[in-house]
């Protein structure tokens, strides 16, 4: 719903922040972004979040209605915060797949996972939102949280998640969104472009990454475009919970 | 959010304490997967608690079908937490429960079987020697407060029963009731007689 077009022959492009580039170089400038940011993404996370990205997530599982026996499939999963609980909520009949894109995010989550002893249920893949390597009607529930904003086509991974998913499975998608309070809203834009690149550098040493982030939160669909997306893509009784004044937005619907 | 954020402490807190119980975490096994929700009444507030071998998660929503529902006014919840007869607090008439209460009885059970070892937390952070050292100290004091409070208690009942005179003893108080216990009898048994004899006094007028 991002992309733009131009003619007939020239390739056509989308957004990277506030920049356009040709479609087939996003995915390479996106996972730039995360190769550099991986060893630091959970710090990175707690600093700029004052880690409320903690009750986000938890929120989010609290609407999942995971339960023991179910497949779940956590995309963009990262360093593997929602699949450690989904490990947990699934039990031993069920299964968990943190799927990634990115190698180095995929690593992290690993390592981090298997080394709080969270295995035997969960399975690691590095797999590309838009064109899922599952069987169709195979999971309970997909979760996608603070990636989608990162996918070229997100209308096709959108798709793609309806595939992969059972009918009466439930798509949850967290990601950044438009604040609802209009002073919020200014304050929100002092934090992101003047803090969060400044972070970045002191960090991680780093400042695009975090001016990407920042760039790209505006460039994501806000609440009600990307729930018109998730009906058109053929999602059911598709609705939205604004967090932390709509700077954060849960969307959730339900394969019919 | 901002419950969210205090329930999430509160299960943070929960958890270190439920780890201090080596026999706790294992209990929690066979629960896993069941979830409890706790209505609360007035004010009105849910809360959903899921039993797990890693302890308890709790959440203010929960998108499934609770196994075990249970609604009361805040004050029964409390004195719930609190009570030492628990079962009582649950077959009160304010307290409904719906579902399959066995899952809330254990929680409970374990809750209230807990035997924290805060001694082992605490070796942690000081090591044993230091713990050993506190630990006895600790000890000696509580056993040295509960005993001085024991001997108080007792010497002020006696004081205020024997010497002040400004309350009667409870053997007195009891030697006291049970005279006034015949005595009721007693006025019971001659109201009736007083009856039967009145009644006997009207037969012979009449005849």
């Amino acid at each position: 719903m991002n992309d733009q077009r131009k003619g007939d022959h020239a390739e056509p492009t989308t957004h990277f922040g506030y920049k356009d580039v040709p479609e087939s170089q996003k995915a390479e400038k996106v996972a730039e972004v995360f190769h550099s940011v991986a060893a630091k993404y959970d710090l990175m996370n707690d600093v700029l979040s004052g880690g409320m990205h903690r009750l986000w997530k938890r929120f989010t599982i609290e609407l999942s209605g995971v339960r023991p026996g179910n497949r779940v499939l956590d995309i963009a999963g990262g360093t593997g915060d929602l699949a450690a609980k989904f490990s947990q909520l699934v039990g031993p009949s069920g299964q968990v797949v943190l799927a990634d894109i990115n190698e180095s995010m995929l690593k992290v989550g690993r390592d981090r996972l298997l080394d709080r002893g969270v295995a035997g249920n969960i399975e690691f893949v590095q797999a590309d939102a838009e064109k899922l390597p599952f069987p169709d009607n195979h999971f309970d529930c997909v979760t996608i949280a603070f990636g989608l904003r990162n996918v070229t086509h997100k209308d096709e991974a959108i798709r793609s998640m309806l595939r992969v998913l059972k009918p009466g499975g439930r798509l949850l998608v967290l990601e950044f969104s438009k604040p609802t309070n209009k002073l919020m809203s200014k304050v929100y834009d002092a934090y992101s472009f003047a803090f969060m690149p400044l972070a970045g550098k002191l960090i991680t040493n780093d400042s695009e990454s975090y001016r990407y982030l920042a760039e790209s939160i505006r460039m994501h669909p806000d609440q009600e475009t990307l729930k018109a997306m998730m009906v058109e893509a053929g999602f059911d009784r598709v609705t939205y919970h604004n967090m932390t004044s709509g700077i954060v937005a849960l969307h959730r619907g339900i394969k019919p | 959010m901002l419950l969210a954020g205090l329930l999430a402490s509160v299960e943070h807190g929960l958890n270190r304490v439920l780890r201090l119980d080596s026999t706790a975490l294992p209990r929690l096994r066979p629960l896993d997967g069941k979830v409890i929700a706790i209505d609360c009444r007035q004010p009105a507030l849910q809360l959903f608690i899921l039993p797990g071998d890693e302890g308890l998660m709790l959440a203010t929503h929960w998108a499934n079908e609770a196994d075990c529902t249970l609604r009361a006014p805040a004050s029964s919840l409390l004195r719930l937490a609190l009570s030492q007869d628990k079962s009582a607090v649950l077959h009160s008439p304010q307290v409904e429960l719906e579902g399959d209460s066995a899952v809330l009885l254990d929680l409970v059970a374990v809750l209230q079987d807990l035997e924290l070892d805060w001694e082992y937390e605490v070796s942690r952070w000081l090591g044993p020697v230091a713990t050993q050292m506190l630990s006895g100290h600790l000890r000696s004091r509580a056993n040295w407060t509960r005993q001085g409070l024991a001997a108080l208690n007792q010497n002020l009942s006696e004081y205020l029963a024997e010497e002040a005179r400004t309350l009667v003893g409870q053997r007195e108080a009891e030697a006291r009731f049970s005279e006034l216990d015949t005595l009721k009898v007693d006025i019971e048994r001659l109201e009736a007689r007083l009856e039967r004899l009145a009644r006997s006094l009207d037969t012979s007028d009449n005849a």
